[in-house]
């Protein structure tokens, strides 16, 4: 059954977007996030905004796309933002008992508001033009010089790789099997909260079940093909940082300053 | 009267998506008391979508069904009693057991249906017998059975509500012929036992040639044809356009009269076809 689930789809495409490396793609949303953090003031949140925009446009994922993937998150970032409308010392706007809602408290709420928007919507382009092997061996190749303190790099991956894989088709079960037990009477939803806690058992037990055999399934699958855990393996196709990928980060380096550049000129002041 | 009446029914899964598809268009259908109606189409003619429809799991986008002439949906918060009225069995039922004993899991439907404990246990008890498992069953764990009999478990949860129709999907995919076999036959023997109507999906014309009266032929959603069992497998061409098979023992008999013997191919059980042929050798002999 087509789930309403956006985020963490991947898109396959031509894009410039999506032939960069993956390691390229996971370093600059790194530093991405690190930018919305520090672009504070209304120009360098301005510059913010016109650098998304810059993305998604080489991205070739329409916009509507990438903001339906933000919707999901809608309430936790009104919650944030009308929080810190209320938190916060300033001049008072409106205060009535022991709540003021200050000039400031407003502007923060509001710059909070955009910059976590600004941040699930880049972080979505990334999952939306890379495909999840390409993820994750970007992800391996990134870690791997922390192999010398005993991290299990290969090992990672590989987890990361089918827990992203299998989550679709359980969630696929999930529905499954609630219409199964539906078939049969089941009710979710209705009556007091250990009441609908329990009426979830008859679908999360199953679930577990099924989630267990598939993990012996795919051990057995694993091991017939003689996988060994990631020690000395190789990789079928080997990453190389190509023109563009170069390109790609001189480019965000520049934006990177001018954000630096921005917050020093015009330090930040209500 | 009849159980179910389906009137036009369309649904499309996700409207107004880029991923929207038209998976049933316009299908009517009606089942009778006693009813034995096999449905067949390849994968992802809408087979599931429309079984999903008889107990109103899902609701169609446009037109109606009626079970024993009432239309489920005119009050969608009294849906939950349509289920005890119509069976649905999973593919793969054995995945839905959850609970550590066989009778703990059989009464689960008919706990739903809010029966008495005497009432409850006499239900586990008819359902098992069904299926061919007597009482000493009761109190085992069902993670430990055979995967066909844990099947057969998960069949009596179903039949345990006794619904007046009951709908089966697949229910002997994945079974040895034996498994296959004694499923098919217990499925038949309830039916002419109690009066309910059966709906089998399969993919085994041999299992929808052998037990089925009438059979309903899905294609994109549509229904391409519909009649007697032995009129939809006497259109041999038009069923592998469609992308499906014929059951062995009606090859054999077309081949016989394409090579010119004077066979009736609208036998649909082995026995049938036995006699077919040794009738031509008397004939010949």
């Amino acid at each position: 059954m087509p789930r309403d689930i956006t985020v963490g789809q991947f898109l396959p495409g031509h894009s410039i977007m999506h032939r960069l490396d993956p390691r390229t793609k996971i370093v600059l949303t790194f530093f991405f996030i690190i930018q919305v953090f520090i672009s504070k003031s209304a120009i360098s949140l301005s510059f913010l905004i016109a650098l998304l925009g810059v993305f998604i446009a080489c991205s070739q994922v329409s916009p509507g796309k990438v903001f339906k993937g933000v919707r999901p998150m809608i309430p936790v970032i009104i919650f944030t933002a009308v929080l810190n409308i209320f938190y916060g010392s300033g001049d008072p706007v409106l205060s009535f008992s022991i709540f003021h809602i200050t000039k400031q408290g407003l502007f923060t709420g509001f710059t909070l508001m955009v910059r976590l928007t600004a941040l699930i919507a880049g972080c979505s382009l990334i999952t939306y033009t890379t495909s999840l092997n390409t993820l994750a061996a970007g992800l391996e190749q990134l870690l791997s010089p922390f192999k010398r303190f005993h991290l299990k790099v290969g090992e990672l991956s590989m987890t990361i790789a089918i827990t992203l894989r299998f989550l679709p088709t359980l969630a696929d079960e999930f529905d499954r099997i609630i219409d199964a037990q539906k078939a049969r009477g089941a009710e979710f939803g209705s009556g007091n909260f250990i009441k609908r806690i329990k009426s979830y058992f008859p679908v999360i037990l199953p679930l577990f079940m099924s989630a267990f055999r598939r993990a012996f399934e795919l051990t057995n699958a694993i091991e017939c093909r003689c996988y060994r855990g990631g020690e000395g393996r190789t990789k079928m196709s080997v990453l190389r940082l190509s023109k563009t990928d170069v390109g790609a980060i001189l480019l965000f380096l520049l934006a990177f300053s001018l954000t630096i550049i921005f917050n020093v000129l015009f330090p930040f002041q209500y | 009267m009849a159980i179910i009446d389906l009137i036009n029914i369309n649904y499309c899964y996700g409207a107004g998506t880029p991923f929207e598809k038209q998976a049933l268009r316009n299908v009517s259908l009606s089942v009778a008391p006693g009813d034995y109606i096999g449905i067949i189409g390849h994968t992802g003619s809408g087979k599931s979508t429309l079984i999903r429809h008889f107990n109103g799991l899902l609701r169609p986008n446009s037109g109606h069904v009626l079970i024993n002439g009432k239309d489920i949906w005119a009050k969608p918060s009294l849906i939950r009693s349509i289920r005890f009225q119509i069976g649905l069995v999973f593919q793969y039922p054995e995945t839905q057991i959850f609970e550590d004993t066989v009778a703990a899991d059989v009464s689960y439907g008919p706990r739903n249906m809010g029966l008495s404990k005497e009432g409850i246990d006499l239900r586990v008890h008819d359902a098992l017998q069904f299926v061919g498992l007597d009482d000493s069953y009761l109190g085992r764990n069902p993670f430990r059975l055979s995967g066909g009999e844990m099947r057969r478990v998960a069949i009596a949860g179903v039949i345990a509500m006794k619904p007046q129709a009951l709908i089966l999907d697949e229910p002997t995919a994945g079974l040895d012929p034996e498994g296959r076999h004694m499923i098919l036959e217990q499925i038949e023997r309830f039916r002419r036992e109690s009066g309910t109507a059966v709906i089998l999906v399969s993919h085994s014309m041999e299992d929808i040639a052998e037990h089925a009266k009438h059979v309903i032929v899905l294609d994109q959603g549509r229904i391409a044809l519909s009649g007697t069992t032995t009129a939809i497998f006497n259109q041999a061409e038009q069923l592998v356009h469609l992308g499906l098979d014929i059951p062995q023992i009606t090859k054999v008999l077309l081949e016989l009269k394409k090579k010119g013997y004077p066979v009736n191919t609208g036998a649909t059980t082995i026995d049938d076809a036995e006699q077919e042929i040794m009738h031509l050798f008397e004939k010949g002999g």
